[in-house]
């Protein structure tokens, strides 16, 4: 017999909810994803472009949006004056780590401000690694005559997933 | 008619409306990440105008001030008005405009994926959810339903951080020694600087990193399973841990899902079988 004291959502008289169950599957499916990025590179490797901007699609990354990701992945970047390999002496010795997303760096409002403000050329390395997968990226920071930057990516990247 | 709802009528008869009191929490801590995040509002208003980046990645819309300052503002405007409002049309608008707000926050060049907004955005879908149905008859189960919702949506995003830590750089305290130990001004980061040789604060970093891999891990895969008040308690400790030990800008982050851990609270204690029998023989409907 049913105790009619139990509080728990199966022993109550169920009115049907379609949105509950909706975000209930959703928040499943979610869970599923994450649990399974260990485990499966694939899923690790679409994530790891997502924190680099180099999703196929920007539809595609938008809709992954609601994925929790606070401070996932060991992400570093660096800052430079100069085209990558112009300058033999600069060794990796200024790499930082960023929490998550590292290429908010570039376009964040304290990143922004503290890498662009000077309106010169800067390139940017990202680096994001996961169980042994590592994504590197690098951008172009290209200052405009008319103010501002033009972001280019550069197509030499190395990366090993 | 059980117990529960006998609990739920007398609560009502004396003025309180459980769902919109937890309702109406959840928005107020909305508020309080969204203006949490107003220095960022500020500064990001006058760099992203002076400092545009061209990015063919995002649509230009999606590049554009005008965007964030229409969504942020939006966002606040239709949280405040969904805080007070008692018409329920009104309350269902906002939380709409709410959501499509915050849903341009977590795309846009200047804002995306940061976790305030997504943490904020998971709270307006709930909100959602709960605007649609806060009429109904059936009090107590919405009740379990927001609360079991609550509890969900927290452990979801506690999984999240947990997942993307089960690394080694994350394991050994590599990154957060980088990102925290070295140069982060925060009372505990200072005091153990102050304290302690670079060598002991990688030690300390190694098991710091360690604890928040496994209280994540931990409540992101148990926490929803616990009865509500629990859930509750436990998701509002780890919370607010969160922010006394890493930084004060993550309140932005942490205030609206403390709001919502608190939505646990709100369901009526279930009753002990003992005292049940008890109780029943003595018990007359309270007057108010």
């Amino acid at each position: 017999m049913v105790d009619s004291n139990d509080t728990s959502l199966s022993n109550n008289k169920q009115q049907r909810d379609w949105g509950f169950s909706c975000i209930v599957a959703f928040i499943g499916l979610i869970a599923v994803w994450l649990l399974l990025m260990p485990w499966i590179p694939g899923i690790a490797k679409h994530s790891l472009q997502r924190f680099h901007l180099r999703t196929p699609s920007f539809s595609v990354w938008a809709a992954q949006f609601p994925i929790p990701s606070m401070y996932n992945f060991a992400n570093q970047y660096k800052v430079e004056q100069y085209p990558p390999g112009f300058v033999m002496m600069i060794l990796d010795e200024n790499w930082r780590y960023a929490n998550h997303f590292p290429a908010r760096v570039i376009t964040f409002f304290a990143g922004r401000y503290d890498f662009l403000s000077s309106q010169q050329d800067r390139w940017f390395t990202l680096k994001s690694s996961y169980r042994g997968q590592v994504l590197e990226s690098k951008f172009h920071l290209e200052a405009q005559a008319e103010g501002g930057y033009q972001l280019i990516r550069i197509d030499e990247v190395e990366e090993s997933l | 008619m059980n117990r529960i709802t006998l609990a739920f009528q007398r609560l009502r008869s004396a003025g309180i409306h459980r769902p919109i009191a937890a309702y109406r929490l959840v928005q107020a801590t909305i508020l309080v990440s969204l203006f949490w995040k107003w220095e960022f509002f500020l500064q990001a208003n006058n760099i992203y105008a002076n400092i545009p980046v061209e990015d063919p990645f995002f649509p230009d819309w999606l590049r554009s001030i005008t965007t964030i300052r229409l969504a942020f503002w939006g966002s606040a405007l239709a949280t405040g008005i969904s805080l007070i409002t008692s018409i329920n049309l009104l309350r269902k608008t906002c939380n709409w405009l709410g959501f499509f707000g915050i849903t341009l926050m977590c795309v846009h060049q200047g804002s995306y994926n940061d976790m305030t907004f997504v943490t904020i955005w998971w709270c307006c879908l709930w909100s959602v959810w709960l605007s649609h149905r806060i009429d109904t008859d059936q009090q107590e189960l919405l009740m379990l339903r927001a609360a079991f919702l609550s509890r969900l949506i927290i452990s979801l995003i506690l999984l999240g951080g947990a997942a993307g830590k089960w690394t080694p750089e994350y394991w050994s305290g590599e990154v957060l020694f980088d990102i925290y130990f070295l140069d982060r001004d925060f009372w505990v980061f200072n005091y153990l600087r102050d304290n302690y040789e670079p060598e002991d604060l990688q030690e300390i970093a190694k098991w710091y990193s360690r604890q928040i891999i496994v209280v994540e891990t931990i409540s992101g895969i148990g926490l929803w399973a616990l009865p509500a008040r629990w859930a509750a308690l436990i998701a509002t400790i780890i919370l607010s841990g969160v922010v006394i030990l890493s930084n004060k800008y993550l309140v932005s982050v942490i205030a609206c899902l403390i709001g919502l851990a608190c939505v646990g609270f709100f369901v009526p204690r279930r009753p002990r079988k003992a005292a049940t029998n008890v109780n029943l023989a003595l018990e007359k409907p309270a007057a108010n």
